[in-house]
């Protein structure tokens, strides 16, 4: 298990690399004077030559990659060009919003997913079933960023229910301030996964052990519950893995239609104003984020069936 | 956060002394009497676009910023609320033109700075406006403050701001805004000369209490602040760069000021949620499609002038601003010296008459492209001014690009035609700096090039006269246009709503002045 913990993350570190690399290349091909940008008609040249001096971009591509990784070595992601304050300061202030508002939408999407997979693959072409299919495919098939508007207009504008905007102070105004757009980026996550469990439970409950412990005279909620979700969610836990990626890309909208603070908007601005200290800095981190999760999904899967660590 | 200071000899007789001064002074408590009268307490939530990028007014980026400095600074002089532009006194007690480069002031003395950096002095405003024409500053609002040679310091809060040349801006764009705000001089010394996103020391009737980046900006009251009373006990900034997410958050009472989208005009006109209500401004912006005059394709002016002809503004703003904005007639908003009544091509397009120039022009076959923001209002523009040159036979590709590309464009020579929208100050004069020859390659992305042009723009800022300012500023809009080079379209509007607790204290342009905000 140690020597698979190890290999995985060794992947994952060269997955980084490579994502943060290509990421690096890909801002500094998109067209605009990134300096001219990010300081305005007005600057002065003086100030345009230092800026320019002082990120480097009077270098070499390859000279320029080569200095970034040398500072994010040293753990320096630089200094942010408007405020002069430092990018690992402002990315870190802006990361436990959006880490908030993933793992909320995921706790509430895969218990409520999980729960509703189950309980169909349990009652399999029952009324319960179908019912449970349609709402599964019709919280698939919703575009999230409707969800989010026709919720705001319900629960924030009509019902004031919570609040439409903003990340809240202390932790339950915080809780109440994640419900909405946890509640619109992880809705269609609670059907796909639900399709998953359940599909993975019906053939689980056909297997040969299962059979056994029905035979033992096991409790069927016991049979369920224990010996075929255990298996089930393997997939489940691969699919959030990963989900997490998709998680990241779906909080940026949140947090612009949400006016919630975010890395997903912190990158959004940033490249919008060729920041390229921040742009860097927040790919870094949201990418060493979903690589980590979808290593950890990975571990887990090892740890709960040995045979994916035969397998790898 | 005690203030401590010894009151200087300002008297009557300095206070006397100008005229204007009397003036404004005069007007001052009628502006503020409704504030002082329901400075009950209480919070006011309004929407800015952006947040806060830097506390430092030599590197303000603009409005986002220049929100919270009016608040938490003084300057000598601020723009009053109202329909009109006009400025009233701040921390000046006395303010006059000596003499066309000198400029007399002396402040109040019951201005004092936070932090323990006492009363505010003459030495504080010398500093705050010779270190932003500094070369070492390295500021971009440089610009502002023109020909500003010096400040001279001659009294405790005395002192004469000196001009190389004359600069008539100076009254409308320095004093008044970015570059006129006033930190203490010793703060900045304390901090080597640099502020980033925290204040040093600040002195207005507003202190910034909190700032969370991306999310809010909270100001208190200052309870060292001697002046007229705020009518807020404390203000909160909320960044939203959506307008519709501001609308939605207004209706559901999180928000009791903000802008609000040209396609959400017609509706509020209908009624304001929650008994608040719709205000209607003109704005500074300016919109026009620009020819590249350097292009081989756009060399013929009559073809420039068969495109002017043939682009029908009223169907523009109908499609991409909702009807809710009124054609422009140059670069120059109304109500600024050297707004034109007219542009010289009427707004309505005259499709006979463009048939007819592109006849003379013996150009055919005209394929052209037309570069635009990614933005739905000027996608949509440009999808109309497409379709209406095709009635003259003219093809137009549209070329829509990210922001970032699109700003690039001086450094593009394939550039074609381009719809594109500048920002202003209330000064003509930072209306025409973008058009002289010198800006050729940079902002100047029609490569419009005129001698008369170049002249007007340098000589009307040093003039005082402003009815000679005027008439010399629409000379220059006459010459922009008859180059064939420009088609203007509009200068938008700034559309607000407020909540009906709140009387909201705007500039002519629609801009919050949140230091003047009342209660109703």
């Amino acid at each position: 298990m140690l020597l698979y913990a190890l290999r995985r993350f060794g992947l994952a570190l060269l997955i980084l690399i490579v994502a943060v690399t290509v990421m690096f290349l890909m801002i500094r091909a998109v067209p605009g004077d990134p300096v001219q940008i990010m300081l305005g008609p007005r600057a002065t040249p003086e100030l345009q030559a230092r800026l320019t001096a002082e990120l480097a971009l009077d270098q070499p591509v390859w000279k320029q990659l080569v200095i970034f990784y040398g500072n994010l070595l040293q753990g320096d992601l630089g200094i942010d060009v408007f405020s002069g304050r430092s990018v690992t300061d402002i990315v870190f202030q802006q990361l436990p919003h959006t880490l908030w508002l993933i793992l909320g939408s995921i706790i509430w999407s895969a218990t409520l997913g999980i729960g509703l997979g189950a309980y169909a693959a349990a009652h399999p072409n029952t009324l319960i079933d179908r019912v449970t299919a349609a709402i599964s495919v019709s919280f698939v098939a919703a575009p999230a960023f409707v969800v989010a508007l026709l919720s705001l207009l319900v629960f924030a504008v009509h019902l004031q229910w919570f609040p439409a905007i903003g990340a809240g102070e202390g932790f339950w105004d915080r809780l109440n301030h994640l419900v909405l757009p946890a509640f619109a980026i992880g809705l269609s996550w609670v059907g796909y996964i639900a399709r998953l469990v359940r599909a993975s439970m019906l053939e689980v409950m056909g297997e040969s052990h299962i059979r056994t412990a029905r035979a033992f005279g096991i409790n069927e909620r016991r049979v369920v519950m224990v010996y075929a979700l255990r298996i089930a969610i393997l997939p489940v836990v691969t699919v959030i893995g990963v989900g997490m990626g998709f998680l990241l890309s779906s909080a940026v909208f949140a947090e612009i239609v949400f006016a919630r603070p975010g890395l997903g908007k912190l990158v959004i601005d940033s490249i919008t104003t060729r920041n390229y200290p921040i742009v860097m800095g927040s790919v870094l981190i949201s990418t060493g984020l979903f690589v980590v999760s979808t290593a950890l999904a990975d571990l887990i899967n090892a740890w709960l069936d040995p045979r994916a660590r035969t397998a790898n | 956060m005690k203030i401590e200071w010894t009151k200087a000899p300002v008297g009557r007789r300095n206070f006397l002394k100008g005229a204007t001064a009397l003036g404004a002074a005069a007007a001052l408590p009628m502006g503020l009497g409704g504030r002082a009268m329901a400075a009950e307490g209480g919070t006011l939530r309004v929407r800015s676009y952006g947040d806060l990028q830097s506390i430092d007014p030599a590197f303000s980026k603009g409005v986002i910023d220049e929100e919270i400095h009016a608040s938490i600074y003084n300057k000598l002089i601020q723009y009053k609320p109202g329909r009109e532009w006009d400025w009233q006194m701040d921390a000046a007690a006395m303010i006059e033109q000596g003499d066309e480069t000198h400029i007399k002031f002396a402040l109040r003395d019951d201005i004092g700075f936070t932090n323990g950096f006492g009363a505010m002095t003459a030495e504080d405003v010398k500093f705050s406006f010779e270190r932003i024409v500094a070369d070492e500053t390295e500021s971009p609002n440089k610009p502002d403050m023109g020909p500003l040679s010096h400040v001279e310091v001659t009294g405790e809060r005395e002192g004469t701001i000196v001009l190389k040349e004359p600069f008539a801006p100076l009254w409308s764009i320095a004093l008044p805004y970015i570059t006129g705000n006033i930190v203490s001089k010793k703060a900045w010394e304390a901090a080597g000369g640099k502020a980033t996103t925290d204040p040093l020391a600040e002195s207005g009737p507003y202190l910034r209490d909190s700032w969370s980046p991306k999310e809010k900006t909270v100001l208190k009251r200052n309870p060292d602040w001697k002046g007229d009373a705020p009518a807020w006990d404390t203000i909160e900034i909320l960044p939203i760069d959506d307008e519709n997410t501001a609308e939605i958050a207004f209706e559901a009472g999180e928000l009791d000021f903000t802008r609000v989208s040209l396609g959400s005009v017609q509706r509020y006109r209908d009624g304001v949620p929650n008994g608040g209500t719709l205000l209607e401004y003109p704005s500074l912006y300016y919109t026009w499609l620009g020819m590249n005059l350097d292009h081989p394709k756009l060399q013929n002016k009559k073809l420039r002038q068969a495109i002017q002809h043939a682009i029908d503004v009223p169907s523009v703003l109908e499609a991409a601003y909702f009807g809710a904005v009124d054609p422009s007639t140059g670069i120059i908003a109304p109500g600024l010296a050297g707004n034109r009544p007219q542009s010289l091509v009427p707004p309505q397009a005259d499709f006979a008459k463009a048939a007819e120039l592109l006849a003379e022009s013996g150009e055919t076959n005209v394929t052209l492209k037309l570069d635009t923001l990614n933005k739905t209002t000027f996608t949509t523009a440009a999808q109309v001014i497409q379709a209406t040159l095709a009635q003259i036979g003219i093809t137009v590709e549209v070329n829509v690009l990210e922001s970032g590309a699109f700003w690039a464009s001086a450094d593009n020579e394939d550039l074609q035609l381009v719809l594109n929208r500048y920002s202003m100050t209330p000064d003509p004069y930072y209306a025409t700096s973008w058009f002289t020859t010198e800006q050729v390659g940079h902002w100047n992305w029609e490569r419009f090039s005129n001698d008369e042009y170049d002249q007007i723009h340098t000589s009307a800022s040093q003039l005082t006269d402003q009815a000679k300012r005027a008439e010399m500023y629409q000379r220059a809009q006459d010459l922009m246009e008859e180059s064939g080079a420009y088609r203007f379209l509009t200068h938008e509007a700034t559309p607000v709503i407020h909540s009906a607790g709140v009387v909201p204290a705007l500039r002519p342009d629609g801009l919050a002045l949140l230091r003047y905000f009342g209660k109703a």
